[in-house]
């Protein structure tokens, strides 16, 4: 009979911890998505919880596409993305009785970056894109040194990538020779290692790598704000339906409205949304 | 064979497991060596008078009037530099528009090289990212940005069909004929005086939680996260890996079956992690729902699940290899099966048991892929023990991976990722010690 007590009292301990735990989702956000919004929800995280030091805000950089399907599953609060939802997640949110909300977190502009040593300059959207399809493949062709091409893609998960295949491939296929990695900051490394490389990246990735003009515009915070460079996108956060006034994701979900969200996202090198 | 033959037969194997042995060794030197020098770099190193003035400021550590008097006198040393940058732009405002155009963008520059190094300029606005609130706290990087100051780099592309070379400017001959260009040979000569170098101990790099994604702080939400992910995976494996090597080694009749199912279970055992990464998002977080979102719950499941093989074979050999003899007697004692099982043959399979389960616990701590989809995050808050049921934590392995890729400005942050490597490394290294001394000492107390 002590034994079952025992157990007894295990499960029902168990299952009070598991209530308390729940109790205590209210002061946890969990934000998933897109690796160029991470740098923004990481600092969001940060200035959030320092004057909220009881709310628990984690932030993983998986991808756009995971962080719709994470939203879609309900896994997350909020999902980080680089592009818009489209079509079929919204039907699959609907299906799983999810209401995705859109947010703004910032404006962004995709930096087609190349290594410091490399001499061009600019491309054009129709050269980006003759790379990228494999028609050129040697920088000669481009003027530049006697050297193959190397094009770095991210992988079809990321909203950069749609992005990209949206406003540059326009529905051209990609090459067989460009290689996918899984995040910016994977570009941009792989980009500051070899001089062949060509990619494209969010605008806080482009440290010590060398962004090229596009169309003959400087791929910064100021031509992006204007609408000049060719390239540029929103940044969003989706939450699933409006969150309750004046609970943490409220609030968290409202920082790039505030003052304080707009500065932060300034210094990151993004551009605040109006 | 003739003997001569054989003997250098001998010898040539000898000689090849030696050789082997050698090269393992060495391979293990080349490796480990740098992990321990640079992730120690993580925990001592030389830091400047904006280290101690984060601890200060964000921890309350050292001595307030002493660091106080630091600062004043870091302070003291940089006011040339400010003041005379200062007398320039006024002198600008006042000069003709060509000099202002001429000088705009060297000396925006300069200032951000500025800022990069010694933190926010006096009388500033408090930029909102800790990151640009204070300078390098490194005495390592702050060469590196004083490097920047001196010199900016320019990229000579006159011959297009070659690839550019890295050319050094001097700031100094920018800003030549002006009271700028004095500030330049002053800093570099008084760098020490600027930021105040000296040795440091950072031990609370292990207990601190991090600042500004990694830029500052320490790591202790990940070391915790992976405390709680392996012991999780731990108490759910060994209680169900036991039980079933029990069965299979014990209670169950030979058969065609239960070979099948051992073969079952050494397959399980060879599947690739991340299959069971994604067995464990698919599982316990879309189908079972054992929490809302990603957590360490779900993560230590998924790591108990990939361990659970080794535990039984391991489990299941200790098991068998206990003497058929110590059973009998004990049975011929009347001891019931039961009572066989937990007096005698339990205990003299312990130290067997034990490795095995030390042993995957070294894997459980040290695996990245099984954690990615179920349990880890880039940033995040140590958790208290019931947080862990809900919520989703950073852990050891898979921050490693994002400082290394992910993370924005990685080398600002190489010194967090090796002291990641440092401990994780330490960690599965101290678990396999264990397993080793705490197998010997066992099998010491069964032989007295």
């Amino acid at each position: 009979m002590n034994t079952w007590n025992k157990i007894v009292l295990g499960i029902v301990a168990i299952g009070m911890t598991a209530g308390l735990a729940t109790a205590g989702d209210a002061n946890k956000i969990v934000v998933d998505g897109s690796t160029t919004v991470g740098p923004i929800a990481k600092a969001f995280a940060e200035y959030y919880m320092g004057q909220h030091p009881d709310v628990n805000i984690t932030v993983s950089e998986s991808g756009s596409g995971n962080g719709a399907k994470s939203l879609i599953n309900a896994a997350c609060d909020v999902a980080a993305m680089s592009r818009p939802m489209k079509n079929s997640e919204m039907k699959a949110a609907k299906d799983a009785g999810v209401l995705p909300i859109e947010h703004i977190a910032a404006m962004d502009g995709i930096a087609v970056v190349v290594h410091p040593s490399n001499p061009l300059a600019n491309l054009t959207i129709e050269q980006i894109r003759d790379i990228y399809t494999g028609k050129i493949t040697n920088w000669k062709e481009l003027g530049g040194p006697d050297r193959p091409m190397v094009a770095i893609s991210r992988d079809t998960n990321s909203g950069t990538y749609e992005t990209f295949e949206t406003m540059v491939m326009n529905k051209a296929k990609m090459g067989e020779k460009v290689e996918y990695v899984g995040s910016n900051g994977a570009i941009r490394q792989r980009v500051m290692s070899t001089p062949a490389a060509i990619g494209y990246v969010g605008l806080a990735f482009t440290e010590e790598v060398k962004p090229l003009t596009v169309n003959g515009v400087e791929a910064s915070a100021e031509t992006v704000a204007s609408k000049e460079y060719p390239i540029s996108r929103p940044l969003y956060l989706y939450t699933n339906g409006r969150p309750k006034q004046s609970s943490p994701l409220h609030d968290f979900i409202n920082l790039p409205d505030a003052p304080e969200g707009k500065k932060i996202v300034e210094d990151l090198g993004f551009v605040p949304s109006n | 064979m003739r003997l001569q033959t054989r003997k250098i037969l001998d010898r040539t194997f000898a000689g090849t497991g030696v050789l082997a042995i050698v090269l393992m060794s060495a391979a293990l030197l080349i490796l480990l060596t740098p992990i321990f020098i640079r992730g120690a770099g993580a925990l001592f190193f030389t830091g400047t008078v904006e280290h101690r003035r984060l601890m200060l400021e964000k921890f309350d550590r050292g001595n307030r009037k002493q660091v106080e008097a630091e600062i004043r006198s870091a302070q003291a040393a940089r006011e040339p530099i400010y003041r005379t940058i200062a007398v320039f732009d006024q002198q600008l405002a006042h000069g003709d528009a060509k000099e202002r155009a001429k000088y705009k963008k060297p000396l925006k520059e300069l200032k951000k090289a500025l800022q990069d190094l010694l933190g926010p300029a006096p009388g500033s606005v408090r930029p909102m990212l800790m990151r640009d609130q204070y300078g390098q706290t490194r005495w390592d990087r702050a060469q590196i940005k004083l490097a920047r100051v001196l010199y900016r780099e320019e990229w000579d592309y006159s011959n297009p069909t070659k690839s550019g070379v890295l050319l050094l400017k001097s700031r100094a001959a920018d800003f030549a004929g002006t009271p700028i260009q004095e500030l330049f040979s002053y800093m570099e000569k008084n760098l020490d005086q600027l930021l105040l170098p000296r040795r440091t101990l950072y031990w609370q790099f292990l207990t601190d939680e991090s600042f500004d994604s990694h830029f500052f702080g320490g790591i202790w939400p990940e070391l915790l996260g992976t405390i709680y992910l392996t012991l999780g995976a731990m108490l759910l494996a060994i209680p169900m890996g036991l039980i079933a090597a029990i069965y299979l080694t014990e209670y169950a009749r030979e058969s065609r079956l239960l070979n099948l199912l051992r073969t079952c279970i050494s397959t399980l055992a060879g599947v690739p992690s991340i299959v069971f990464g994604l067995f464990g998002l698919a599982f316990f977080i879309n189908t079972l729902k054992v929490s809302n979102s990603k957590s360490v719950l779900a993560g230590s499941m998924t790591l108990a699940l990939m361990i659970l093989p080794t535990v039984i074979r391991a489990s299941e050999e200790a098991l068998r290899s206990v003497p058929r003899t110590y059973k009998e007697a004990a049975l011929s004692l009347g001891a019931g099966r039961w009572h066989t099982i937990w007096n005698v043959i339990l205990p003299s399979a312990l130290p067997g048991i034990l490795t095995g389960i030390v042993i995957s616990m070294g894997r459980a701590a040290g695996e990245t892929a099984p954690i990615i989809f179920t349990a880890a995050v880039s940033v995040g808050k140590p958790l208290a023990l019931w947080q862990t049921l809900s919520q989703p934590t950073p852990a050891l392995s898979w921050n490693i991976y994002n400082l290394a890729t992910e993370h924005e400005a990685v080398d600002e942050v190489r010194h967090v990722q090796y002291g990641l490597v440092l401990v994780l490394v330490s960690l599965v290294l101290l678990l396999n010690l264990a397993a080793i001394i705490l197998r010997a000492r066992i099998a010491k107390r069964m032989r007295a």
